[in-house]
C-alpha cells in the first residue's frame, strides 16, 4: 500500500483537488486516454469515416486493405465506417442513460434519509429492480410497448442504474448520519433537506463517481448484448452489438469481420473499468 | 439462525410477489396486443372476442392475476398461443439445455475462480500475481458475446477442434455433447471466474493478516497446510454471497451465450417469445428467471449466516 498522506499531527491533510486525487494512479489516466480517443472517433464519425455507413460496394467479405482498413461486410460496406458509427450509438446510450439513472438513483437514495417509511418502500423497490438482472430487465423492457430498439436500451440502462446509485447513496447517508458534523448541522437548525444536499451528498460523491465509471462500462455491455440477441439496435443501423452478431453469422466467410467491433468493445469496456479501478484507488482508499 | 431466516425469507417472498406483479404488467403495457398478434389485422370482431375469451383476457385484471398465480402454484403455466403447446412443455424442453449449460459454467467458475483467487491471495511473487491479475481483469472486461466470437474463431474456424454451435444431449452422443458444451460453458463462466477470483483473493489477503495465521507460521505449519486448512476456509464465507449473485446472473448471461452457440434454452426461448409476442411464455419465463435469482441469493445468504454468526447477529 502506498498511501500518500501528508498529514500534520494526525490530521489527514485535505488535500489536493478531487481531480488531482482521481488521476493520481496510472490506470485512471490510461483508461481515460483510451475512452476519450474512442469517444472522439465516434462523435466525429460523420466527418472522419471514409465512406457512408450504408454505402455498398460489390466487394463483399474483403480482408483489411488500404482502402478498407478493417475489410468489408456481407454487402461490401466498409467495416471501419460502421464501427465508428457504432461507437457513436454507444456514446449516445451511455451519455444519456447513465447520467439519468445516476441522478434519479441518487435522489431516491437521498430520499431514503428523509423518512423511515420512505426508506423501507424504496429499499424494496431497489430489491425488486436488482432481482431482474441487467439483461433480463432488457428483455422485460423490450416486451412492453417500448418494443425492441434504441429506446429500450436507454430505458434498460436507466433502470439498471437507479438501484445501484440508490443503494450506494442510501448507505452513504446512513454512514454519515451519526457523524459529528451532521449532528452539529442539525443542532443549529439546518433543515433535513439542506443537510442531505449540502453536507452528506458531497461526502458521498467519491463513491458515486467510481460507480459512474463502472456504469458507463456496463452501458456499453448492455447495448452490445441487447443488440446482439436482436432486442436492441437492429442491423441496417450500425451498432457494435449488431455488428458482432452479423460477424458471428459470417465467421466462416470472413474471420476479419469480427476484429474491428471486438477491439472497440473490449477497449471501451476495459477503458471504463481502468478508470473505475484508478478512481477507486485514488478517491476511496485512504 | 431461525430468527435470521424468519427475517430474510419473508423479505425474499415480498420481492418475488412485487416482481410477479411487474412481470404480469409487462405484456399488458404493450400496444399491439396479443389478440391482434394472434387473429391478424383483418379478423372480424367475433373472432377477436372468441380469442379474447379463450385467453381469459375479457376478465377483470385482478382476476387474471389471481388465476395466473394459482396456475403457477398448481403447475399450470398456461398455453403458449403462438406455439400451441402448454407453456410447461416448452419451458421444460428449454430448461434441460439451460441447466446443462449453467451447471457446467458454475463448475468451471468455481474451479478456475478458486485457483485464481488462491494464487492472487497467497502469492507475493509479481511473476505470478501480475499475469494472473491481468487475466482476471481481462476476463472481467470481456463480455460473453466477445469471448464467444473469439472462441469460435480460434477453436472452431481456425483450428477445427470443437463444434461452432448447437446443443447435443448427453444421452445421444456423450463425447460430442461434452465437446459442444465446452465453449458455451467457458464463455458463460468467465465473468463469474473473474469476480470470484478477485473477491477470494482480497478475502484471503485479509485473513492472512489475522493472528491465527501468524501463530500457524510460528509453530511451523507447512505453508500448503496453512493455506488449505486455515486460510481458505476462513476466507470463503464472505465470497459465498458474491458467488450467489453470479449464479443468479448466469440466466441473464445464458440469453447471450445461447444466441452465440445456437442453443435453444431458456434465454433463446425468452428472446423469441418477446419477438413473437408470445406473452404467456414471456410472463412465465421472466418470473422464472427472477425467482431463480431471488431463491439462489436467499439460499447463499442463509448459508453465509449459518457458517458465520457475525452475519446473523449483525443484521
Amino acid at each position: 500500500m502506498t498511501a500518500i498522506s501528508t498529514s500534520v499531527a494526525g490530521v489527514p491533510a485535505r488535500e489536493r483537488s478531487r481531480w488531482a486525487r482521481a488521476l493520481r494512479y496510472p490506470e485512471a489516466v490510461t483508461g481515460l486516454a483510451i475512452v476519450v480517443l474512442l469517444i472522439a472517433l465516434g462523435l466525429l464519425a460523420p466527418w472522419i469515416a471514409p465512406y457512408g455507413f450504408d454505402a455498398q460496394t460489390a466487394d463483399s467479405f474483403a480482408g483489411p486493405s488500404a482502402s478498407h482498413l478493417l475489410g468489408t461486410d456481407e454487402l461490401g460496406r466498409d467495416i471501419l465506417t460502421r464501427v465508428l458509427y457504432g461507437i457513436r450509438q454507444d456514446v449516445f446510450v451511455a451519455g444519456l442513460a447513465v447520467p439519468l439513472g445516476a441522478v434519479v438513483g441518487t435522489l431516491l437514495g437521498l430520499l431514503c434519509g428523509l423518512h423511515r417509511i420512505v426508506d423501507t418502500i424504496l429499499e424494496r423497490v431497489f430489491d425488486v429492480l436488482l432481482a431482474f438482472t441487467a439483461l433480463v430487465l432488457g428483455v422485460a423492457v423490450s416486451a412492453t410497448a417500448i418494443g425492441p430498439g434504441m429506446t429500450s436500451i436507454v430505458v434498460t440502462v436507466v433502470l439498471v442504474n437507479v438501484p445501484l446509485f440508490g443503494r450506494l447513496t442510501r448507505t452513504a447517508v446512513r454512514g454519515q448520519r451519526t457523524r459529528d458534523y451532521v449532528v452539529a448541522a442539525e443542532v443549529i437548525g439546518t433543515s433535513r433537506i439542506r443537510v442531505l444536499l449540502r453536507h452528506i451528498l458531497p461526502n458521498a460523491l467519491d463513491s458515486l463517481i467510481v460507480q459512474a465509471a463502472l456504469s458507463l462500462s456496463m452501458a456499453v455491455f448492455i447495448e452490445g448484448a441487447m443488440s446482439f440477441v436482436g432486442l436492441g439496435i437492429s442491423p441496417p443501423a450500425p451498432s457494435l452489438g449488431a455488428l458482432l452478431r452479423t460477424s458471428a453469422n459470417f465467421v466462416n466467410q470472413s474471420p476479419w469481420y469480427a476484429l474491428g467491433p471486438i477491439i472497440v468493445v473490449v477497449a471501451l469496456v476495459l477503458g471504463f473499468n481502468l478508470i473505475a479501478d484508478g478512481l477507486n484507488k485514488g478517491l476511496l482508499r485512504r | 439462525m431461525i430468527r435470521y431466516a424468519l427475517r430474510r425469507v419473508p423479505s425474499a417472498i415480498l420481492v418475488l410477489l412485487v416482481a410477479s406483479v411487474v412481470v404480469f404488467a409487462v405484456p399488458r403495457l404493450t400496444q399491439g396486443d396479443a389478440v391482434t398478434a394472434l387473429a391478424g389485422p383483418d379478423a372480424t370482431e367475433e373472432t377477436r372476442t372468441a380469442i379474447r375469451q379463450g385467453l381469459g383476457l375479457d376478465q377483470n385484471v385482478v382476476l387474471q392475476y389471481v388465476h395466473w398465480l394459482r396456475g403457477l402454484v398448481t403447475g399450470d403455466l398456461g398455453t403458449s398461443y403462438i406455439r400451441k403447446v402448454p407453456a410447461v412443455e416448452a419451458i421444460g424442453t428449454a430448461l434441460t439445455q439451460t441447466i446443462t449449460l449453467t451447471c457446467a459454467a458454475l463448475l468451471l467458475a468455481v474451479v478456475l475462480g478458486a485457483l485464481g483467487g488462491v494464487l492472487l491471495g497467497t502469492s507475493r511473487r509479481p511473476l505470478v500475481t501480475r499475469p494472473v491479475g491481468a487475466l482476471v481483469s481481462l476476463s472481467f472486461a470481456l463480455p460473453p458475446y466477445v469471448t464467444g466470437v473469439l472462441l469460435v474463431l480460434a477453436l472452431a474456424v481456425t483450428v477445427r477442434l470443437l463444434p461452432a454451435g448447437g446443443y447435443v444431449g448427453f444421452g445421444d452422443d456423450a463425447g460430442l455433447a461434452f465437446r459442444s458444451l465446452l465453449m458455451p460453458a467457458l464463455c458463460l463462466a468467465l465473468p463469474a471466474v473473474a469476480v470470484f477470483a478477485r473477491f477470494l483473493g482480497a478475502s484471503i489477503r485479509q485473513v492472512m493478516d489475522e493472528d491465527f495465521v501468524r501463530t500457524g507460521v510460528a509453530k511451523g505449519l507447512p505453508r500448503r497446510r496453512l493455506v488449505s486448512a486455515h486460510i481458505v476456509p476462513n476466507a470463503l464465507p464472505p465470497v459465498l454471497a458474491v458467488l450467489g449473485i453470479q449464479v443468479g446472473q448466469m440466466l441473464g448471461g445464458a440469453i447471450v451465450v445461447e444466441a452465440i452457440f445456437a442453443w435453444h434454452g431458456i434465454g433463446d426461448l425468452l428472446v423469441n417469445s418477446v419477438l413473437n409476442r408470445d406473452y404467456v411464455l414471456v410472463q412465465d419465463l421472466l418470473l422464472l428467471t427472477v425467482a431463480v435469482f431471488v431463491v439462489v441469493q436467499t439460499l447463499t445468504d442463509l448459508a453465509h449466516a449459518a457458517v458465520d454468526p457475525r452475519v446473523r447477529l449483525e443484521a
